[in-house]
C-alpha cells in the first residue's frame, strides 16, 4: 500500500464549501475571462428581460453579423495590446482594402476570389510595412499608426474621390450577406479566424512569446526571442484582419465604400480593454477581447431596441462599457474581503 | 478558458436557441399604437426639424383617427452607411408599421432594405432616392432645382463672373451630389465664371469651415460659393466672417438650419435656397401611415424649395 493511500488529507487542505452564489463569483473570479464573461450573461439577461425584440432569431443574426467585423479588427488588435503595441491605422487599412477590391473586381475587371486575396495580401503588407517602420526605425506604435492611418485613408480619398464603387460581383456578396443553416458567414469567419489565432495564443511557442514580450521585451530579447520579427508578424496579422474585414463588409453592402473602417478605431481597443486585456501589454487573449466586442454590440443594439434618443446614446453606452469594466474589479474585491 | 469556450459556444447557438426561448416578436394589431422608426442619415439639427414635422403628423392622424401613432426617432451617431445598415437591421427587429429612411447611399442600403421587405415592413424614404426597382414613396424637394436654385442667385449676384467655389456634402449622398452636379451645370453656363475649388464637408459644420477658409487662402480671387448640404453653408459663412470677407466673397446657402438663418440676417450670406425639412418629415409619415393601411402611395411628393433671404425672414 502506498504512502498516499494511507495518510488521510488533512482536513485544513480541503477547499472550504462555499454558498452556491459565493462558488459562482470565486470560480468566474478564478478565470481570467471570469469578469467579461459575468457582465456579459448579466447584460445578455437584462436585455432579454427588458425587450421582447431581443432574444429572436433575426435580432442575434444582427447582432452576430454586425460583431463579425469589429471583431475581426479586434482580434488583431488585441495581439497587439498584449505585444504593449497599438495599430490606429486598422481602419484605414481595411477601408482601403475595401476600395481596392472593388476597383480590382469592378473597374478593372479581375476575378473576385483573386482580387479578395490581393486585398487580404495587400492588407498584410500594410500591417508589416507599420511593422517594418516602428521596428527598424525605433517608432512608438500609437505615433507612427496616426501618420499611417492618414496615408491609408488618404489612398482611399485619392482612388475613390470620396465616391463608393458601385456593381460589386454577386459572387462574392455571400460572403457578406450569407447565412449558413441561419448563422452569418461573416460571424463564422470570426469564428474560425478566432479559433486559429486562440491556439496560436495558447498552445504554441509563438503565443508565449507575444506574452513574454509584452510584460518585458528586454528579458524576451534576452531569452533570444526573435522581439522585432515577432512584432513585424503581429502587426502585419492585424493588417490581413482588417482586410479581411473590410472585404467582408464590401461583400455585405455591395458597394465598396470609401467610409468603411471608420468606426473601427476605438471600439476594438476598447472591447479589448473591456475583455481583460491591459493596454501596458502581457495581460489578456483574444477571446477576452472578442467577448468585450460582444458587450459593446448588445449595448449598440438594445440602445436601439429600447429607442433610446440618439442624444443619450453615447451616455448610455458609455456608462454600460463602465458598469461592465467595474463589475470585474468589483467582482473581485467581493472575493478578496470574503477571503481575508 | 473552458469556460470563455463554452461561453462562445452558447453565443454561437443562440440564434438557433432563440425562437425555442422567445418566439417572434408578434406583429401590430388593428387596435393597438401604429409604429414607425424614423432613421434619419445621422444626428444633426435639420434631422431634428424633420422629426418635429413628424411628430406634427404622428398627432395630427391620432387626433383624426382616434388610434395613437407614435414615431420612433433613432439616429446614427456618425453619417456612415454600414452604421445606418446597422440601426434599420435593428428597427426591423422590433418589427415597426413601418420605416422612414434618409438613405446615405441607395446601393449601400439596398441589402438592409430588401431585410425590411422580406419582413413586410413598408417602407418610406424622405431627402433622398429609393434604390431602383423597390416600390417606395420618395418625398423631398427636387434636389437639382434647389442646386440651381442657389447657383442661379449665385451668378446673378457676382455679375456672371469670377471665381467660385462648390462646397460638396457628403460625397456618396446622392442628394448632395445631385445638387453638386447641378450648380456646376449653372456655372458652366456662364463662360466668365469659373469653378475653382470644390471642398468635401461630409455633412459637419467644423470640416466645411476650415475647408472654406483654406480654399479661401489658395483662391484670394474668389467671389462666391454655393454648398450641397446643410452644414456646409454654416461652416462656409464662419469662414467668411472670420477671414473679414463678408460682402466681398458671396454666399447662397441652403436649408433653414438657424446658424443659416443667422448668416442672412447678419448679411454674411445673402440667401439661402432652403428645402423644407419639417414638410418632408410630415409628409413622410402622412404616407407611410397610408401604407400602415394598405393604401397605394405616390412615387413621388415634391414639398418644394423657399428661398429665405433678409427681407422674408
Amino acid at each position: 500500500m502506498s504512502l498516499e493511500t494511507t495518510v488521510p488529507a488533512a482536513p485544513s487542505q480541503q477547499p472550504p464549501k462555499l454558498p452556491p452564489l459565493k462558488a459562482l463569483v470565486s470560480r468566474l473570479a478564478g478565470n481570467p475571462l471570469g469578469g467579461v464573461i459575468a457582465a456579459l450573461v448579466i447584460i445578455f439577461g437584462a436585455s432579454c428581460a427588458l425587450s421582447p425584440h431581443f432574444l429572436t432569431t433575426f435580432n442575434m443574426v444582427i447582432i452576430a453579423r454586425a460583431l463579425a467585423f469589429i471583431g475581426l479588427v479586434t482580434i488583431g488588435q488585441s495581439i497587439l495590446m498584449i505585444l504593449g503595441e497599438l495599430d490606429l491605422s486598422v481602419g484605414a487599412i481595411g477601408g482601403l482594402a475595401g476600395v481596392v477590391g472593388g476597383i480590382l473586381m469592378v473597374q478593372l475587371g479581375l476575378n473576385p476570389w483573386l482580387s479578395l486575396g490581393l486585398c487580404l495580401l495587400m492588407g498584410g503588407a500594410c500591417g508589416l510595412l507599420n511593422g517594418a517602420l516602428i521596428t527598424q526605425l525605433r517608432l512608438h506604435s500609437l505615433v507612427l499608426t496616426i501618420g499611417m492611418a492618414g496615408v491609408y485613408g488618404g489612398a482611399n480619398l485619392v482612388a475613390t474621390k470620396g465616391v463608393a464603387i458601385t456593381g460589386v460581383p454577386r459572387d462574392i456578396t455571400f460572403l457578406g450577406r450569407g447565412l449558413v443553416m441561419g448563422v452569418p458567414v461573416p460571424f463564422l469567419v470570426l469564428l474560425v479566424c478566432l479559433a486559429i489565432v486562440a491556439f496560436v495564443m495558447l498552445r504554441t511557442p509563438v503565443g508565449r512569446y507575444i506574452y513574454a514580450i509584452g510584460s518585458n521585451p528586454d528579458a524576451a530579447r534576452m531569452l533570444g526571442i526573435r522581439v522585432n520579427a515577432i512584432r513585424m508578424g503581429a502587426f502585419a496579422l492585424a493588417g490581413f484582419l482588417s482586410a479581411l474585414a473590410g472585404i467582408l463588409m464590401v461583400a455585405r453592402l455591395g458597394t465598396a465604400q470609401p467610409s468603411i473602417g471608420d468606426t473601427w478605431v476605438l471600439g476594438p481597443i476598447a472591447a479589448a480593454v473591456i475583455g481583460g486585456v491591459a493596454t501596458t501589454g502581457g495581460i489578456g487573449s483574444p477571446i477576452g477581447a472578442v467577448l468585450g466586442a460582444v458587450i459593446i454590440g448588445i449595448i449598440e443594439d438594445i440602445i436601439v431596441l429600447f429607442g433610446i434618443s440618439p442624444y443619450w446614446q453615447s451616455v448610455v453606452s458609455g456608462g454600460i462599457v463602465v458598469l461592465a469594466i467595474s463589475f470585474d474589479a468589483l467582482a473581485r474585491r467581493y472575493l478578496n474581503r470574503d477571503a481575508v | 478558458m473552458k469556460t470563455a469556450f463554452a461561453f462562445a459556444a452558447m453565443l454561437t447557438a443562440a440564434p438557433f436557441l432563440a425562437p425555442l426561448a422567445a418566439g417572434q416578436a408578434h406583429a401590430a394589431d388593428n387596435s393597438g399604437p401604429l409604429r414607425f422608426v424614423l432613421i434619419p442619415k445621422t444626428v444633426h439639427p435639420w434631422f431634428d426639424k424633420a422629426n418635429n414635422g413628424a411628430q406634427a403628423a404622428a398627432a395630427m392622424i391620432s387626433q383624426a383617427t382616434g388610434r395613437k401613432v407614435e414615431i420612433e426617432y433613432r439616429a446614427p451617431q456618425t453619417a456612415d452607411v454600414s452604421s445606418q445598415n446597422d440601426i434599420i437591421e435593428r428597427a426591423i427587429a422590433t418589427h415597426p408599421d413601418g420605416l422612414i429612411l434618409d438613405l446615405l447611399d441607395e446601393k449601400g442600403n439596398r441589402a438592409t432594405m430588401d431585410e425590411a421587405v422580406d419582413e413586410k415592413i413598408p417602407m418610406t424614404v424622405f431627402d433622398s432616392l429609393p434604390p431602383e426597382g423597390m416600390d417606395i414613396t420618395a418625398v423631398g424637394a427636387d434636389f437639382c432645382e434647389q442646386g440651381t436654385m442657389a447657383a442661379e442667385r449665385l451668378a446673378n449676384l457676382v455679375g456672371k463672373k469670377g471665381e467660385v467655389a462648390i462646397m460638396m456634402g457628403v460625397p456618396t449622398a446622392p442628394n448632395h451630389t445631385l445638387r453638386a452636379e447641378c450648380e456646376k451645370k449653372v456655372f458652366a453656363k456662364y463662360p466668365d465664371m469659373k469653378v475653382v475649388a470644390t471642398g468635401v464637408d461630409n455633412d459637419s459644420i467644423e470640416t466645411a469651415q476650415k475647408q472654406a477658409s483654406a480654399i479661401m487662402q489658395a483662391h484670394p480671387d474668389l467671389v462666391g460659393w454655393v454648398e450641397c448640404d446643410a452644414s456646409g453653408p454654416v461652416g462656409v459663412g464662419q469662414a467668411i466672417r472670420e477671414s473679414g470677407k463678408t460682402g466681398k466673397v458671396r454666399e447662397v446657402g441652403l436649408d433653414n438650419l438657424n446658424d443659416m438663418i443667422q448668416l442672412i440676417k447678419e448679411g454674411v450670406a445673402e440667401s439661402s435656397a432652403s428645402s423644407r425639412p419639417e414638410m418632408q418629415g410630415y409628409w413622410a409619415v402622412v404616407s407611410a401611415w397610408q401604407r400602415a393601411m394598405g393604401q397605394k402611395t405616390p412615387k413621388y411628393i415634391d414639398t418644394g424649395i423657399d428661398l429665405l433671404t433678409s427681407k422674408n425672414l
